[in-house]
């Protein structure tokens, strides 16, 4: 099986820069959670969004296992 | 169930709450999310199984259906939705954020993804993939653009409109600026979209 290593790594580096995006905004709900001022289900549906989005990252990552031999250029 | 009464203290004081239906996640948000997910899901793994099947065929069908359901839902959005939305008063724009926001989070990116991902092996397996045709370029560029409008302005704010929903005290104006905002912004996206067809058809022909 060849590997595409740079759509790995592509998918690599948008799933961390979504983490980190994602990351600085749940921190943000977490400590508005803390101070009473967000309800528990806002933080339980931000944690299922994160989760769907990585699942969504893992089956893109997958592709780069199946990448079609690239064609000479034309 | 996530709808939060009036608070005692607020009742105490003489201060009207916000009525009932803009306070707290709504039950319907999660069964949205998940809608959301199973839809989301669809686009990436129908390109596993085209890469699986070495089929071009069906690599081609499945970046043409995802970029055109992108490039469609965009317009859509950005020329039909956000004059629906500047008719309606503030809280019927947030019952229309609290709805469109969880159904739109997960099908977005992933069509978005999809379809630049299978546009990318599209052309390796083309050999069309060369880093040094302006076209290329071109396309490299609106795809780098649309991709720090997402990260960068959509989705933070779809987050942000769910965090102020499950607040006690929501800032309705704000959630409403939020999706308006988001509206606004897919009609841009759109306008890039068009921009990558026309770089798309060019490649295509010759």
């Amino acid at each position: 099986m060849e590997v595409n290593v740079g759509a790995l790594v592509a998918v690599v580096v948008l799933a961390a820069a979504f983490l980190a995006i994602f990351g600085s905004l749940y921190r943000g709900a977490v400590r508005a959670f803390a101070r009473g001022e967000l309800d528990a289900a806002g933080v339980r549906i931000l944690r299922r969004a994160v989760i769907g989005q990585l699942a969504i990252y893992i089956v893109l990552a997958l592709t780069a296992f199946f990448t079609i031999p690239p064609a000479p250029p034309s | 169930m996530a709808t939060v009464t009036d608070p005692p203290a607020m009742a105490g004081a003489g201060i009207a709450a916000p009525p009932a239906a803009l306070t707290g996640l709504p039950p319907y948000t999660a069964t949205l999310l998940r809608w959301s997910f199973a839809i989301g899901l669809i686009p990436p793994v129908a390109l596993v199984v085209a890469l699986a099947a070495r089929s071009i065929l069906l690599l081609t069908f499945v970046h043409v259906l995802s970029g055109g359901t992108w490039t469609g839902f965009d317009l859509f959005m950005g020329l039909v939705m956000s004059r629906v939305l500047r008719s309606l008063e503030i809280p019927q724009r947030v019952e229309v954020a609290k709805r469109l926001t969880p159904t739109t989070f997960f099908i977005l990116p992933s069509l978005a993804a999809t379809a630049i991902t299978a546009g990318i092996y599209l052309a390796q397996a083309e050999g069309k993939f060369d880093l040094g045709s302006p076209w290329i370029i071109a396309a490299g560029v609106v795809v780098v653009l649309l991709t720090v409008q997402g990260f960068g302005i959509f989705m933070p704010n779809s987050v942000r409109i769910f965090i102020e929903l499950a607040e006690h005290q929501p800032d309705t104006a704000r959630i409403a600026r939020l999706n308006m905002r988001n509206i606004r912004l897919a009609g841009l996206q759109a306008l890039f979209q068009v921009a990558i067809i026309v770089i798309m058809a060019h490649l295509a022909v010759y």
